[in-house]
């Protein structure tokens, strides 16, 4: 493989981008000019003696029938064959990388000894182990979803009041200390959600429900994010809480019906105040438009009863006039103009004294008062004529 | 040729020998050197460590914090209201020689299964001491019973070679049989806000209704009151007014009020007079005067 890639690579030697394979060449290339020499030499020593032993039982049992003379190259072949592959197999567990959202930890036998940054790192194995940890990539641990829907599920807590609150929340976090978290804890995420389940009650247990549901959220989620974070200190773990989200607060299932009905109840209430004060709106908007119309019209019939008796008054006073200057025949001109206007409208009978059988009631009594109105309304007028 | 095998065979079991009387101790655990079970040594620190090949073994144990969680138990703290109640412990090896000596070849297990029951004994204790209710671990004092809790724990734990680095609960749940009871009151106790809620709501808007009722019937008797007075003031002007032009002449306006009285009266068509030719009106009605 290694002779096959050689070739096209050596004759594109003098293009310029010979980098880019050329990295990937440089690994083997590498530990020749590398201080780390001794140890390879002492590997590949090994390497050699252990493959003397392979190559020599197995050419214990070929080497009869073929004859000795083949057996020195082809054992060499073999043999460089197969440092080569160690070589790389070795290469291959000593190089590692991290990525930038990672951490490593190295351990030189067994004992902590660095901190491996972003890139390409070298831990040579076995002395040198590494252990790669993502560090900044946030990991989240839900507790109480999902479980809430069988009664006494972990979403379930006890108020200080003794009411159940159903509570489903997300701890988000991320490791803000490798070695800590990888030499403290044994099981770093079930770590997380026991204390986090453990400090949501906590400080659930000592409150009350009704703030709870709504006020108070903030505050919770405040208290549990420096709660969890100083356990987790505690423990030396190497976590850090990013976040605490409360995705529910909310009462039981069994009873939230009884909370929507609260609810309902408390939009029922603002119903009826507003119908009443729509109905008082209308209402006194009404007296208001009343009591000026009875203000008006009474402001009207003055005007009304003050003007005809100004000019009832100013008529009397102009005639008076008129008759003061000649009494005698103002006063009967004026009787007469009345009695002829009167008389000249209204139905009349007039009966001379004279013309009764006897004595001036006579006929009176006879009449039929009634009948003389509007039935015979023509008669009067033709005996008036 | 022969020597060759010989000399690799010699090598071969050095190299075996070497490797299997050298051992690392991880960062994340300490070891015990045993000959025949007997402890040898003990190796807390990481790093290399030997043996004598063949006779002894290694025993790891784990140097971090491990964690236990306690099955769910009934407590009854002083004022006899039951609780379930689980925790979890975090808790590390601390004395491996002692933890050895205690668990014996049972490892981690066995020594989850001690300290659990020591833990529920710890809890079912302190819970269920004097003064301790629980409205007690219904409320902030719940961490000063967890620090009591841990740290009595960790005394009895101390004999398995044990550091009980801390105990916390989780849970504390009133039991399965008493959930419905609690239910069933916090639905009463809502049913009460919500009776009490559209009750609040009947009182408001009948307050509101009443006091719009009388404001209008202030507002309308205030008017009514008003316009009474205006009527009567103009009722005074008009009498006024009557008694100055009248006044004049008393006797002419009784005369000429009288015939506008006529006029008014009977004038239509509604009204008949049976009358007879002797008034001053038809004097010429018989007689033409000349006489």
């Amino acid at each position: 493989m290694a002779n096959n890639n050689g070739g096209p690579w050596g004759g594109g030697g003098n293009r310029g981008n010979q980098g880019g394979p050329g990295g990937r060449n440089g690994p083997p290339r590498r530990p020749g000019d590398s201080p780390q020499i001794p140890e390879i030499d002492e590997l590949m020593n090994k390497g050699r003696e252990q493959l003397k032993v392979l190559m020599g039982g197995r050419g214990g049992v070929g080497g009869g029938p073929n004859g000795g003379d083949d057996r020195p190259p082809n054992t060499r072949g073999t043999v460089i064959f197969g440092l080569i592959a160690l070589l790389g197999l070795w290469l291959y567990a000593s190089f590692y990388t991290v990525r930038p959202e990672e951490q490593s930890v190295e351990l030189f036998l067994g004992e902590f000894s660095s901190i491996g940054q972003p890139g390409l790192n070298f831990a040579p194995w076995p002395l040198v182990t590494a252990e790669v940890v993502p560090v900044t990539r946030e990991q989240s641990e839900d507790i109480g979803l999902g479980r809430s829907g069988s009664s006494g599920g972990d979403g379930l807590m006890l108020t200080t009041d003794e009411n159940i609150v159903d509570i489903d929340f997300q701890v988000v976090w991320n490791i803000n200390d490798a070695a800590k978290f990888l030499f403290n804890l044994r099981d770093g995420p079930q770590t997380v959600r026991a204390v986090s389940e453990s400090a949501m009650r906590e400080i659930v247990a000592g409150r009350q429900l009704a703030p709870l549901l709504n006020r108070d959220r903030e505050i919770v989620v405040q208290e549990a994010r420096d709660l969890i974070q100083n356990t987790l200190d505690g423990y030396e773990s190497g976590i850090r809480i990013v976040r605490v989200t409360l995705n529910k607060a909310d009462p039981p299932r069994e009873v939230i019906d009884a909370f929507r009905e609260v609810q309902a109840a408390e939009q029922e209430r603002d119903r009826l105040e507003r119908q009443a004060d729509a109905y008082a709106n209308r209402v006194l908007a009404g007296a208001r438009g009343e009591a000026a119309q009875r203000l008006e019209e009474a402001e009207a019939y003055r005007a009304q009863v003050v003007n005809e008796a100004q000019g009832e008054a100013s008529r009397f006073s102009a005639v008076l006039t008129e008759y003061l200057a000649a009494p005698e025949v103002t006063r009967r001109r004026l009787y007469i103009e009345t009695l002829e206007r009167v008389l000249g409208d209204v139905d009349k009978i007039i009966l001379d004294e004279g013309a009764g059988a006897g004595g001036g009631q006579g006929v009176v009594p006879y009449l039929p008062l009634n009948e003389l109105r509007r039935p015979v309304a023509q008669a009067p007028q033709s005996g008036g004529n | 040729m022969r020597r060759l095998y010989i000399g690799l065979g010699v090598l071969a079991l050095a190299l075996f020998l070497l490797l299997s009387s050298i051992f690392i101790v991880d960062e994340r655990e300490k070891a015990l050197v045993l000959q025949f079970g007997q402890i040898r040594s003990v190796q807390e620190e990481p790093g290399l460590a030997f043996k004598i090949p063949l006779i002894q073994e290694v025993v790891r144990y784990d140097d971090r914090i491990l964690s236990l969680d306690t099955p769910a138990i009934e407590v009854t703290p002083s004022d006899d209201r039951r609780l379930v109640v689980d925790a979890f412990a975090r808790y590390r090896i601390n004395d491996v020689v002692q933890f050895r000596q205690a668990v014996g070849v049972g490892g981690v297990n066995q020594a989850e299964d001690r300290l659990s029951d020591i833990l529920n004994d710890v809890i079912r204790a302190v819970l269920g001491s004097d003064g301790v209710t629980s409205n007690t671990i219904l409320s902030e004092e719940r961490a000063s019973l967890m620090t009591r809790i841990r740290v009595s724990a960790d005394a009895q734990a101390g004999a398995l070679g044990l550091d009980v680095v801390d105990v916390r609960l989780k849970q504390t749940n009133l039991p399965e049989q008493n959930l419905d009871a609690t239910f069933a009151r916090m639905r009463a106790e809502r049913e009460r806000e919500a009776a009490d809620e559209i009750a609040r709501g009947e009182e408001a808007a009948q307050r509101v209704r009443a006091q719009a009722d009388r404001t209008v019937v202030e507002l309308v008797s205030e008017a009514q009151k008003e316009s009474e007075i205006v009527r009567g003031e103009a009722d005074a002007e008009r009498n006024r007014i009557f008694a100055q032009a009248f006044g004049a002449d008393p006797d002419f306006f009784e005369f000429y009020r009288s015939l506008t009285a006529y006029e008014r009266s009977l004038l239509g068509s509604n009204s008949t007079l049976v009358i007879t030719p002797d008034s001053e009106f038809f004097e010429f009605l018989k007689d033409d005067g000349l006489d």
